[in-house]
């Protein structure tokens, strides 16, 4: 009888829990839309079944609100992908300069949107992608990223990113052969 | 029972013509107006007809919102996809199939042009898996990847590229194409059929329509279709209705005039005999000899109903009381038969084995005009009462006398104001000669600018340069395709032209596949130099060994051939630029940015040794068009002569022969004036309106020189001409208003040239016979 008393009410809390995330991952897009710039160091590491040991690049990440978003790579080698509004450029030490409309390239923009839709708050865009599972508080948040979209499922199971208020501290990509890799974001 | 003999042998064979007529398809290609015999010629008759361009349907999509416009493309693409009855539908948002990338894949050291000797040496190796590394950096390593282990050189890459590269793809949005502005979404179908393929074109054009109505419901998008075949289907659509619509009215002007003028219902339905006779025997005839009918063929039909239906009308306005039908006819008969024999002859001259467009068209006048001129001789006075007259002819009276009477200086004045306006002419020499070959086009020009739109959006090849190789087989053609796109990569790098395709860049020749062989390294030089080029770097180890098979394998592949890409993608568009002939192969290198195609043309890479020619479509199909217009020109001169000859042996004095001819050379000379002043380019179809000018207007001059002392008679002459002259500005001056450039051109020619012929045979024929006897 007590048992059942415990599953009734969990039931009955069922709904008050989806409430209370949902009201906690509205509360954070809000502390993240609140951001109008940011610079960071990141330190990225790509672990690949077919390589002996990780891949490791560093550089540095720019934000500027409401749609500009910067990776810059510096080691190994400089690389540099800065999206903003429509545009992707390119740039590689040995493929030069190139720019893509996102809009012509629909299995680009959701891993654009992942990471710049979600540091400017955006849940509608972020929601036109992926589904969104969102665990914990503002203080300590994880917020999880499944493609709607087949053929993106394709190349990523899943993007994790870790958060503490309005700051992301990692962004994970979770690929559906095992291979992964892990941003951490650090300010200096 | 003998009244009925001929009406019945007339009905039998007006129904023997219908007959042949249903079962005779109507063809749209120009292709019939080239003269044959000539390998350059040849050839680009081939592409006029079946060339790559030929096959593509431009389609673009309007209205409704930018969001809808993409999913109606998308959509659509996938529906045409489906009906496998499209070799490609191409809307931006298409990747090749998973099997045919397997395809590229399992044959890329025998395709790929990077491979090389030096391309697998340790060092070469090692440089390439650092760039492997450096993009499994890259955040895009994910589709990359997979190719990897067997792929560490990259070829894949090489022959994908190879394959995208040369198209300049259209602006994107939301993942398909569309035109600069994004007002419209654009697709490209590629028909399997060919473009002269006129039902394969039509039930390619309505299987988008159809998918379309599918596709689009619920949405405002609206759609465009443009293309050779979209054009000749629609070319053939409206120009049928049109002719039909114009000759509708045409008809109900004539009958008017005819019920009008002599009151009598019956000149309707007689009159109307001979013309349908010239219609039914000229149609059957150019059947039989042709086995099909070119529309411009039919447009040109509508000319005819000009001068048969003068026939009937000499009779009906010389019918008088106290002879028969047939003491009428008798006396018409020199006359008429003069008059249907200098036709007969003009035409007799355009009939010539190396040109059937314009054989068909001389072939349709003879037979029609023998038809109407025997069913007005025989058929008319057996179907009509021996004393029958019109009713009450309005318009013949005293008031004629005052026109007809001779003015030789009024005569003379017109004379020489022709001769006036000749030397105007030649002294000004404006502009005569219409050599575009859109002009022939029976194409409205609204679509023709439809087709440029689409096209310069979709950055689609122009009809315009390239080159043609021909070999005996396909393997000659493509060995001597590959000399001449080594000599047009270094053109290319001298900035001479932008680019080009060529089969041998996606289908190597086996020669030189087997060069690559022998380029590949054995088993164990291969494995030494990865071990060294590996040193170092974190690839696991073994990682590799799909590499070292796939290079072991295709060191003993048979060669890639053309039968093997049969069925793909890939195979057609290989199938598109080299394809067997009726004389052996032909590869096809059309070129894109071409800055001097003289140059190019004139050094192309020895024609004895590759059999390359350079074709420029435009220039080409343009000197074709001269060309015949040349050739028509010619050959009317002959049919001048030869009316001439037939006018002499009819009248049998050069007097009557001056009389009747000196009005209609004047008249000509005003036509082409008239012409030339309303800012005409005289085209074939001006030219062989002005075969029929010449024709009306002989008859018109015969008929006022006629040697008849009776004013009564004379009268009725001039009642006669101005009967014809009404009908037949009433027919042409309604085809002058025709938005089709081909019925415009006749229409307004004929009008003129009558008008003009009329006036210049009524001053000068009988002033010129009376002053010269």
């Amino acid at each position: 009888m007590k048992r059942w008393a415990g599953v009734f009410a969990s039931l009955l809390c069922w709904p008050l829990t989806v409430v209370a995330t949902d009201e906690a991952l509205t509360e954070v897009m809000r502390m993240l839309a609140g951001v109008r710039s940011l610079e960071v160091g990141f330190r990225e590491e790509k672990t690949l079944a077919m390589l002996q040991q990780p891949l490791i690049a560093t550089g540095r990440l720019y934000y500027q609100a409401p749609a500009y978003w910067r990776k810059q790579t510096v080691q190994p080698q400089p690389e540099d992908y800065v999206a903003d509004g429509d545009w992707l450029t390119v740039e590689t030490s040995d493929g030069g300069r190139r720019d893509f409309n996102l809009n012509g390239y629909p299995q680009l923009r959701p891993l654009v949107e992942a990471i710049r839709a979600t540091q400017a708050g955006d849940r509608a865009a972020l929601e036109r992608y992926y589904r969104l599972d969102f665990q914990g508080a503002p203080a300590e948040w994880t917020l999880r990223l499944t493609p709607l979209d087949s053929t993106a499922a394709h190349y990523v199971a899943a993007i994790v990113m870790h958060g503490r208020n309005e700051r992301i501290l990692s962004v994970e990509t979770l690929e559906p052969d095992g291979d992964r890799s892990l941003m951490t974001l650090e300010l200096h | 029972m003998r009244r009925w003999r001929i009406p019945l042998i007339w009905l039998l064979a007006a129904l023997l013509c219908g007959g042949i007529i249903l079962k005779t398809p109507v063809a749209t290609d120009l292709t019939l107006f080239v003269p044959r015999a000539d390998p350059v010629a040849e050839l680009l008759l081939e592409q006029l007809r079946s060339g790559p361009t030929t096959r593509l349907i431009l389609i673009g999509l309007t209205g409704d919102a930018e969001s809808e416009r993409a999913a109606v493309s998308r959509r659509l693409a996938e529906s045409l996809r489906a009906s496998n009855s499209f070799v490609r539908i191409a809307n931006g948002a298409d990747a090749l199939p998973e099997t045919e990338l397997q395809t590229l894949f399992a044959h890329r050291y025998l395709l790929s042009p990077t491979v090389s000797p030096e391309r697998f040496t340790p060092d070469a190796l090692r440089a390439a898996l650092r760039q492997r590394l450096r993009e499994l950096q890259s955040p895009l390593a994910a589709v990359q990847k997979r190719w990897l282990p067997a792929d560490p050189t990259g070829e894949l890459l090489t022959l994908l590229k190879r394959w995208q590269g040369e198209i300049r793809e259209p602006a994107k949005r939301l993942g398909v194409w569309f035109s600069p502005n994004g007002d419209r979404a654009l697709l490209l179908a590629e028909t399997g059929a060919a473009g002269y393929d006129l039902a394969g074109q039509r039930h390619a054009v309505m299987a988008i329509r159809a998918a379309f109505a599918k596709v689009a419901a619920g949405t405002t998008v609206a759609l465009q279709m443009s293309g050779p075949g979209v054009i000749a289907t629609l070319a053939e659509d409206t120009v049928r209705a049109e002719a039909e619509l114009l000759s509708i009215l045409a008809t109900l002007g004539i009958m008017l005039i005819l019920v009008l003028v002599y009151r009598s219902a019956r000149t309707v339905w007689i009159g109307a005999l001979p013309m349908l006779a010239a219609l039914l025997a000229g149609a059957a005839a150019v059947d039989l000899l042709f086995g099909k009918m070119y529309a411009l063929t039919l447009a040109f039909s509508m000319t005819l109903l000009g001068e048969t239906l003068d026939y009937p009308t000499y009779l009906f306005s010389h019918r008088q009381a106290g002879e028969t039908v047939w003491d009428t006819l008798r006396g018409l008969w020199p006359t008429l038969r003069l008059c249907a024999a200098t036709t007969l002859l003009g035409c007799l001259a355009m009939i010539a084995p190396d040109v059937p467009g314009l054989s068909q068209l001389g072939v349709f006048t003879i037979a029609g005009i023998i038809a109407a001129v025997t069913t007005t001789r025989w058929l008319l006075p057996v179907l009509l009462p021996p004393d029958w007259r019109p009713a009450r002819v309005i318009g013949a009276g005293i008031w004629m006398d005052t026109l007809l009477k001779p003015r030789p200086w009024r005569a003379l004045a017109v004379g020489v104001g022709g001769l006036l306006v000749l030397l105007a002419l030649l002294i000004k020499a404006p502009p005569v000669w219409e050599d575009d070959i859109a002009a022939l086009s029976p194409v409205p020009r609204e679509l023709l600018r439809l087709d440029q739109e689409l096209r310069s959006g979709l950055g689609a090849p122009e009809v315009g340069q390239l080159i043609a190789v021909t070999a005996p087989d396909a393997e000659t053609a493509l060995q001597q395709s590959e000399i001449v796109a080594a000599w047009l990569d270094a053109r290319q790098q001298e900035g001479l032209l932008a680019g080009y395709e060529a089969a041998a860049r996606y289908l190597p020749s086996q020669q030189t596949q087997r060069q690559r062989q022998a380029h590949l390294p054995d088993l164990e030089a291969l494995t030494a130099n990865l071990a060294r080029a590996a040193e170092g770097l974190p690839f696991q180890p073994g990682l590799f060994t799909p590499f070292l098979d796939a290079i072991a394998a295709a060191r003993t592949a048979p060669p890639v051939q053309p039968e093997d890409w049969r069925g793909t993608l890939l195979g057609t568009r290989i199938g598109i630029l080299l394809f067997p002939g009726e004389r052996g192969w032909t590869a096809l290198l059309p070129l894109s940015g071409v800055k001097n195609p003289q140059w190019l043309a004139a050094n192309l890479p020895s024609s004895q040794a590759t059999h390359a020619f350079y074709l420029d479509l435009r220039a080409e199909t343009n000197r074709l068009v001269s060309g015949f217009r040349a050739t028509a020109l010619q050959r009317l001169t002959w049919g001048v002569v030869l009316i001439v000859a037939v006018v002499w042996m009819g009248l049998r004095s050069w007097r009557g022969v001056i009389a009747a001819l000196t009005p209609v050379t004047v008249a000509l000379i005003f036509t082409v004036a008239v012409l030339l002043s309303l800012g005409e380019r005289l085209s074939l179809f001006h030219l062989v309106s002005l075969l029929l000018v010449l024709g009306i207007g002989v008859d018109y001059g015969l008929f006022f020189s006629r040697p008849a002392a009776d004013p009564v008679q004379r009268r009725q002459t001039l009642h006669a001409l101005l009967v014809c002259c009404g009908s037949a500005l009433t027919v042409f001056g309604m085809l002058a208003t025709s938005e089709l450039p081909a019925l415009r051109a006749i229409g307004l020619t004929v009008s003129i040239g009558v008008a003009a012929s009329f006036s210049t045979a009524l001053v000068m024929a009988r002033p010129i016979l009376i002053r010269m006897g």
